[in-house]
């Protein structure tokens, strides 16, 4: 098996330039409500939601997209499984780098402006600059919301409107990352907890994280694994 | 590369899309496959290069199984008008990521059939027109070089001058890395002389497997005097007549032994060739 390296450099690179044009586009925002409103906390936290969707559809185009040309050009599924599991093992924690450094930047910025950092959730960090915790915290969380996108995406790509039936499954794993993180987010359905009761804990979350990122990966398989090609688009 | 298909069987649900076909094509050649609408040849043709299972039966690829064997698949190319393998951002993408996946890619001769069709490296592959879409197909199919190279009526959607680029590209560079290249489809009396050995279909089961030359010298035209072409069809299985004043031209079907051909020349009757497309009509039913 080879390393994928073009797969992952793709979706790097194009995380990259997102990341920055977003970056931008919030301080811009940031700047427009400090300057005729009033910042009174981290508009970055407030900007989280967005990228986590991204990288849903990132997950649900690694199947959609990424298979269909995989196979015509010669690999195997089980070829392209494992590329696109490593790839997304990289690319979750990338994108958690990158917000983890756009609320430094944002640091920087309400320095200048003079405006507290302070954050409106409960997180596994308090404070913005404490990187571990915050790349820990998007680590988790986006590789639930990534597997969640590929077992959906696979389900639509192999059973066309079948794929709804896979939504409540997809909802169950970003439901099932959030828990791990033991925090409550502005999102759909996260209030549910499915019962857990995770103490706080770095080591938890990452056990509980990776736990959560394996049974998404072994989902997508479970239909990718035998799934045709469609005739059509 | 060398085909065995044996007892071939693909259903979609209920339907029966190959029926226990079985053939072998000894490989290192261009061969024709031939079938109508619904024969089932993009159904053999995504067996052969594991864009489906098959449900029952086998399929060996120089007597290896090709489902989930990376060692054939990686050997395999089909480039269908679905365009899998080029329906991603710009051609530049498309070329980059099967430049990575291809172990045979010769990116210079891409690079040299992106300029013979006219294509934009930079270009989106959904916003170009339908023929330059099937010229992406056919510029990463040629250039993968893979040991086998399928065309599915992928370059269907092609002008007349590019198709024909095509097929000078395609015979130039077999010659120069002779492989196996199996093409489909419906322009036969277009693409017809490039095939060496012809593939025909029907309802998912195997018509006739035979080199051109020996289908083709299966049909006839036999032309002269109206009564005198009458006389010597008769018994044997026309398949189409045309008349023109006293004149009259007859298609038939089936080897014509030294009796026959010595009466037409005693007759005044010209014997000559007819065409694929005639031969296809009636191998597969006749007009339906």
């Amino acid at each position: 098996m080879r390393f994928p390296t073009r797969l992952l450099a793709a979706n790097l690179w194009v995380a990259f330039f997102a990341w920055a044009a977003y970056l931008v586009l919030v301080i811009v925002i940031t700047l427009a409500i400090h300057f005729f409103g009033n910042l009174t906390q981290s508009a970055w936290e407030q900007a989280g939601q967005l990228p986590r969707w991204v990288v849903l559809f990132v997950g649900v185009a690694m199947v959609r997209q990424f298979l269909p040309l995989f196979i015509a050009n010669g690999q195997t599924r089980r070829q392209f499984g494992f590329q696109a599991a490593i790839t997304t093992a990289l690319y979750t924690p990338f994108v958690a780098l990158l917000m983890s450094a756009g609320y430094l930047v944002e640091r920087v910025l309400y320095t200048i402006i003079d405006r507290p950092q302070s954050l409106e959730r409960a997180h596994l960090y308090t404070d913005p600059t404490q990187v571990p915790l915050v790349f820990l915290e998007h680590t988790v969380e986006f590789m639930a919301w990534i597997t969640a996108g590929m077992f959906m995406g696979a389900g639509f790509y192999r059973w066309q409107a079948g794929g709804l039936l896979t939504i409540p499954v997809g909802v169950g794993l970003v439901v099932l990352g959030l828990s791990a993180v033991g925090a409550r987010f502005g999102v759909p359905m996260s209030g549910f907890s499915l019962g857990f009761r995770i103490p706080a804990g770095p080591v938890l979350t990452l056990v509980m994280g990776l736990g959560t990122f394996a049974l998404g990966l072994l989902l997508t398989w479970s239909v990718i694994r035998d799934t045709p090609l469609r005739n059509g688009g | 590369m060398r085909i065995e298909a044996r007892d071939l069987v693909l259903r979609y649900g209920e339907v029966t899309a190959l029926d226990r076909l079985t053939f072998e094509l000894e490989g290192g050649k261009i061969y024709g496959l031939l079938g109508r609408n619904g024969s089932g040849k993009t159904s053999l043709m995504s067996v052969l290069s594991a864009f489906r299972k098959q449900s029952a039966g086998s399929v060996l690829l120089d007597g290896a199984p090709v489902w989930e064997n990376p060692a054939v698949t990686s050997a395999v190319s089909l480039i269908r008008d679905a365009g899998e393998s080029v329906d991603l951002g710009t051609a530049a993408d498309a070329l980059y990521f099967a430049e990575w996946l291809r172990p045979t890619w010769d990116a210079a001769y891409a690079k040299e059939l992106m300029e013979l069709f006219g294509l934009q490296p930079k270009a989106n592959v959904k916003a170009m027109s339908k023929g330059q879409r099937s010229a992406m197909g056919v510029v990463v199919g040629l250039a993968s070089r893979a040991p086998l190279t399928m065309f599915d009526e992928s370059y269907l959607g092609m002008d007349a001058p590019s198709r024909h680029a095509f097929y000078d590209a395609l015979l130039a560079d077999y010659m120069a890395h002779p492989r196996t290249i199996i093409l489909s489809t419906h322009l036969i009396e277009e693409v017809s002389p490039m095939f060496e050995e012809v593939v025909v279909i029907d309802r998912g089961r195997l018509i006739v497997h035979e080199e051109t030359e020996r289908l083709l010298a299966r049909g006839h035209a036999v032309t002269g005097a109206a009564a005198a072409v009458d006389g010597f069809v008769t018994g044997l299985t026309v398949l189409g007549e045309k008349v023109l004043g006293p004149t009259k031209s007859a298609m038939v079907y089936g080897e014509l032994d030294a009796a026959h051909r010595r009466k037409a020349a005693e007759a005044g009757l010209t014997l000559g060739p007819i065409a694929m497309q005639e031969l296809f009509i009636h191998l597969t039913g006749g007009p339906k």
